[in-house]
């Protein structure tokens, strides 16, 4: 009960601080954004070239790209933990009742909102783009709930490395340095069948291709439960890891 | 009044060994108004985060409102407000926003919350920019608020770790102003540290002056500087390493000279109607052919008593803070 309300209150303040600085909310979305429009601009006679699974190019790349974001955010969100502890912030909260799973919980939940308000942006915008989600509202809301839970299992990456360096250039650049590897060697971006085959080999076990692959399937084509069950499995896997370590961490922290 | 406080055989080793609390034990009675006096280093800041629940100690016992602080520290929580040393305001949200996030901390009621953050925002002068931002707050109007924070819940003891470190002289004395009106009027005990001579001597009912991890001499201003029971003289030698021995001599045998000992500048002489002395201070050591550089005189303060126990005088003066990665984890 008053962990509900503690992870409430700890959200509302991420809420808070995210709204009020709209310039970093603006520049976060300024790079998926420019990615959907070029790629799908750029690559658009991908759709006649070669067979997509299902649909154009344009929806093909959106299921990439609203994954790109997601992951993109993830990977920063140590940032806050480490500005919460460089300010004295986190000093503050811990010596106050306040339930201390609370402090986590709340900045995981803020997360996975802030993800899904920016992908339901992207999501408008290649719309708008002509792009379409077969599966209608329950669709969008799986695809929201899959962007969510892949969001809370990469942000724990970001928030263990955080609070063991307490370094935010670390976060950055460990960041940075994930991201387009993962990203490119996925079936985030193009298709399977375009890829040479060590790419392929590399793809097939890359977690971010599961988690793509749902997203796209419930755009273009259905309720293919055969690539979504797998996809959530894979998610859970990582965030069983992700989460252990930032719990371990977070505890060596505040206990 | 019983001691809400007690504090025996406090010890605090970090793991790269340094002893920052060596064996230290004092106790605050309820209502009391207490300092920590010491430099920089001297282990008050440590002290404070021990006694608030967020470092573990060494080996020792404290025990605070009758709560064990490592057993019962979700209790002790309850009923302590703590401003540390650096300002720790959100500077995205609004003065009120803070001082009621802080209260939901605290697991208030909503309605209970909005009138004591009125009430607090009118005791700190904030009343005006309760609605702007703490971003655009001055430095003393983030520390009145960092202030009000710790005290939204009516804690019964309140932690101050350096309240005015870096603030302008008008603003600190706002803070003092606050501070006694709290102790005074909402009885509320009060353990503060300084490295400020002037605000202890003014707030503190009693103190401890710290240095290096231990407690060098304890008792309230006034008794502490009675115990000087002497002003001094603090004289500086041209080679003071040569002839520093001579001179303590010489000095020695005059009459009134409670105590000599050497100090930073060389030495420093503690006498009764010091300023009688000084004539003839400089006329002994002249004619000794010992050369002066400089002396002066001055009633006892704080500064002596500290001087009188450590042979060091506290630095007061504004340290370039060092942007420090507060550590909050437990360092066995």
């Amino acid at each position: 009960m008053t962990l509900l309300s503690d992870t409430r209150y700890i959200f509302v303040r991420y809420l808070q601080k995210l709204i009020r600085n709209p310039i970093l909310l603006f520049f976060s979305l300024f790079q998926p954004i420019i990615f959907l429009v070029l790629f799908t601009q750029i690559l658009s006679k991908f759709s006649g070239l070669i067979v997509l699974p299902g649909g154009s190019y344009l929806e093909f790349a959106t299921a990439g790209i609203l994954l790109q974001n997601a992951f993109g955010s993830a990977l920063q969100s140590g940032n806050s933990i480490v500005a919460d502890i460089d300010s004295g912030y986190l000093q503050k909260m811990l010596v106050t009742p306040v339930k201390r799973p609370a402090i986590l919980l709340g900045r995981l939940t803020s997360d996975a909102f802030r993800v899904v308000i920016q992908s339901a942006i992207i999501l408008g915008l290649a719309y708008a783009l002509g792009a379409f989600v077969t599966t209608g509202v329950i669709g969008i809301l799986l695809v929201f709930f899959t962007i969510a839970f892949f969001g809370l299992a990469w942000s724990g990456i970001s928030l263990a490395i955080g609070m063991k360096t307490r370094s935010s250039e670390t976060v950055f650049a460990i960041g940075g340095f994930l991201t387009f590897p993962l990203l490119f060697l996925s079936t985030a971006l193009f298709p399977l069948s375009f890829m040479p085959a060590w790419v392929q080999d590399i793809s097939k076990f890359n977690p971010i291709s599961y988690a793509v692959n749902a997203i796209r399937v419930l755009m273009t084509s259905g309720y293919d439960w055969g690539t979504i069950l797998p996809a959530w499995g894979v998610i859970a896997l990582v965030a069983v890891i992700t989460l252990s370590a930032t719990l371990y961490m977070f505890r060596k922290v505040v206990s | 009044m019983s001691d809400i406080i007690t504090v025996k055989n406090l010890v605090e080793v970090y793991s790269d060994g340094t002893k920052a609390v060596d064996d230290i034990s004092f106790s605050v009675a309820e209502g009391e108004f207490f300092g920590f006096l010491g430099p920089n280093g001297a282990g008050k800041s440590t002290t404070i985060k021990i006694l608030t629940t967020l470092l573990r100690k060494t080996s020792g016992t404290v025990n605070i409102a009758g709560y064990d602080v490592e057993k019962k520290a979700a209790a002790i929580r309850k009923i302590i407000g703590v401003q540390s040393q650096e300002t720790t305001v959100d500077g995205d949200l609004t003065g009120r926003e803070n001082i009621t996030l802080q209260g939901h901390f605290h697991q208030m009621k909503s309605d209970e919350i909005k009138k004591r953050v009125n009430e607090l925002l009118v005791l700190v002068g904030l009343e005006g920019a309760a609605e702007k931002r703490a971003r655009n707050y001055s430095g003393g109007m983030k520390k009145r608020l960092d202030l009000a924070t710790a005290l939204v819940h009516k804690p019964k003891i309140l932690f101050l770790d350096e309240p005015t470190t870096g603030l302008d002289p008008q603003s600190r004395a706002a803070i003092w102003t606050y501070l006694e009106k709290l102790n005074k009027e909402e009885g509320i005990t009060i353990f503060l540290t300084t490295q400020y001579l002037e605000e202890a001597d003014k707030l503190c009912k009693r103190l401890s002056i710290i240095d290096v991890g231990k407690i060098v001499a304890s008792g309230s201003p006034t008794e502490l500087k009675r115990e000087i029971g002497a002003d001094s003289i603090r004289i500086t030698l041209d080679n003071c390493k040569k002839d520093s021995t001579k001179a303590k001599e010489i000095i020695k045998s005059m009459t009134d000279v409670t105590e000599i000992i050497d100090s930073e500048e060389c030495l420093t002489v503690f006498a009764k109607n010091a300023g009688l002395l000084i004539a003839d201070i400089v006329r002994a050591l002249d004619s000794s052919d010992i050369r002066l550089s400089s002396v002066t005189f001055s009633s006892p303060s704080l500064d002596d008593v500290f001087m009188k126990h450590t042979g060091k005088r506290i630095r007061t003066e504004e340290l370039v803070k060092a942007p420090s990665a507060m550590f909050v984890g437990r360092r066995r």
